[in-house]
């Protein structure tokens, strides 16, 4: 019983009716797609299933107080999710106390990094760009992007799958995701 | 101008979050100033949020949007108090850190230590070394992420000013040494344990405890 994934626009519209009114029927649609997304994510980056479950649960009340913060011409809905899971987890590797979870992650990079007026216009194009850039990557290029969002030692890993020295997985590393990110910023 | 960044496969682990603590403030601090990096960043968090979007959805437990909603209206535990700032000498985000007395090591250089009240074992220090004078050599046991904060150097690589950062493996042995033009001041982290070699090195590391 699968609902149709939600648009960009649908995202958009639920997080400002919890913005605005706080509306609960909304933010459980975000719920929805995004609680169960953010903890296979999570287990995927080495977390087990009741910690990728309280970090999904966690994100998602910031989302639901942080509504009104979220700006469209900055990211896409799911980037900004994110990022705000993102920093959550950072706090938890960090085992920083209940009470700073996702403060000091926060201070360092905050969500809203001044934007050049060369990087507001193109915010809105960049998730859509992005998404196509990725799927015309070679597999090794896939590889190296996965392994640096996932594992702990990415270096290692990266020479285990492709069948690398370790000595050269460096190099390698370097050059391929230089090349991702050319083809990622490529049309912008 | 900056010349020297941090590799993109950096920035793309700092974007998902598995750089260490240390390295990450180093890097951090680089992004406070430079847009082309930043930049960086926001394409590797789109890369993060589509990854998101194509993550197979998990079971969670049959409460767990009941608990959310609990939890909605708790007091806020992250009340984020306006971050301080301790330093205003220096970049954000540095400016928040407690960050130790400069320590005076022979006649050549000095160094502080900050400390990251979320990473207690996260080794982030600050170095300040004379017109002239050879940073101390150093070899790694991982990669070392340098932010230059004032002054300049050069190596055999090339030169090095205000803004940049460079990230430099264990198997290069650099050898730094500080423009004649004044003193330099760096930002210096590294993913594994820093290892000092020479006198100043021995001298040093119990201290630094690095």
């Amino acid at each position: 019983m699968s609902a149709p994934a939600p648009s960009a626009d649908d995202m958009k519209q639920w997080l400002k009716a919890v913005a605005e009114h706080e509306d609960r029927g909304a933010f459980g649609r975000l719920f929805q797609y995004f609680a169960p997304r953010i903890a296979s994510f999570m287990e995927r980056g080495g977390l087990n299933a009741a910690e990728a479950e309280e970090i999904s649960q966690e994100t998602m009340v910031v989302v639901w107080r942080k509504a009104a913060l979220y700006d469209p011409a900055q990211a896409g809905v799911s980037t900004w999710v994110f990022t705000i899971a993102r920093n959550l987890r950072v706090d938890l590797a960090r085992k920083a106390s209940r009470a700073s979870a996702g403060v000091a992650a926060m201070r360092e990079l905050p969500m809203r990094l001044e934007a050049s007026v060369e990087d507001m216009a193109l915010a809105s194009e960049r998730d859509a760009r992005v998404r196509s850039a990725m799927a015309t990557l070679s597999p090794e290029q896939a590889t190296v992007l996965r392994l640096s969002f996932f594992a702990e030692k990415p270096h290692a890993e990266i020479a285990k799958e492709l069948s690398l020295p370790l000595g050269t997985v460096k190099s390698r590393t370097r050059l391929a995701m230089a090349k991702i990110r050319a083809i990622l910023e490529r049309d912008l | 101008m900056i010349t020297h960044h941090p590799s993109d496969f950096t920035l793309a682990r700092l974007a998902a979050g598995t750089l260490g603590a240390g390295p990450q403030l180093v890097v951090a601090t680089h992004l406070s100033g430079c847009p082309q990096c930043r930049r960086g960043l926001r394409s590797f968090w789109a890369v993060g949020g589509a990854m998101l979007d194509e993550a197979p959805p998990t079971r969670l437990s049959p409460d767990a949007f009941a608990q959310a909603l609990a939890r909605l209206h708790e007091t806020d535990p992250r009340a984020e108090a306006a971050p301080r700032v301790l330093h205003p000498d220096l970049p954000p985000p540095l400016n928040g850190y407690e960050i130790g007395p400069w320590r005076v090591v022979g006649r050549r250089f000095r160094w502080r230590r900050l400390t990251l009240p979320e990473s207690p074992d996260a080794n982030v220090i600050m170095l300040k070394v004379g017109a002239g004078q050879p940073v101390p050599h150093h070899g790694h046991s991982g990669t070392e992420y340098t932010q230059v904060l004032t002054g300049s150097f050069t190596d055999s690589l090339g030169r090095y000013r205000a803004g940049d950062c460079i990230e430099m493996d264990e198997e290069i042995n650099h050898q730094p040494v500080v423009d004649q033009d004044g003193e330099c001041i760096c930002l210096a982290a590294v993913e594994g344990r820093l290892r000092l070699s020479g006198w100043i090195g021995r001298l040093i590391q119990p201290l630094i405890g690095i």
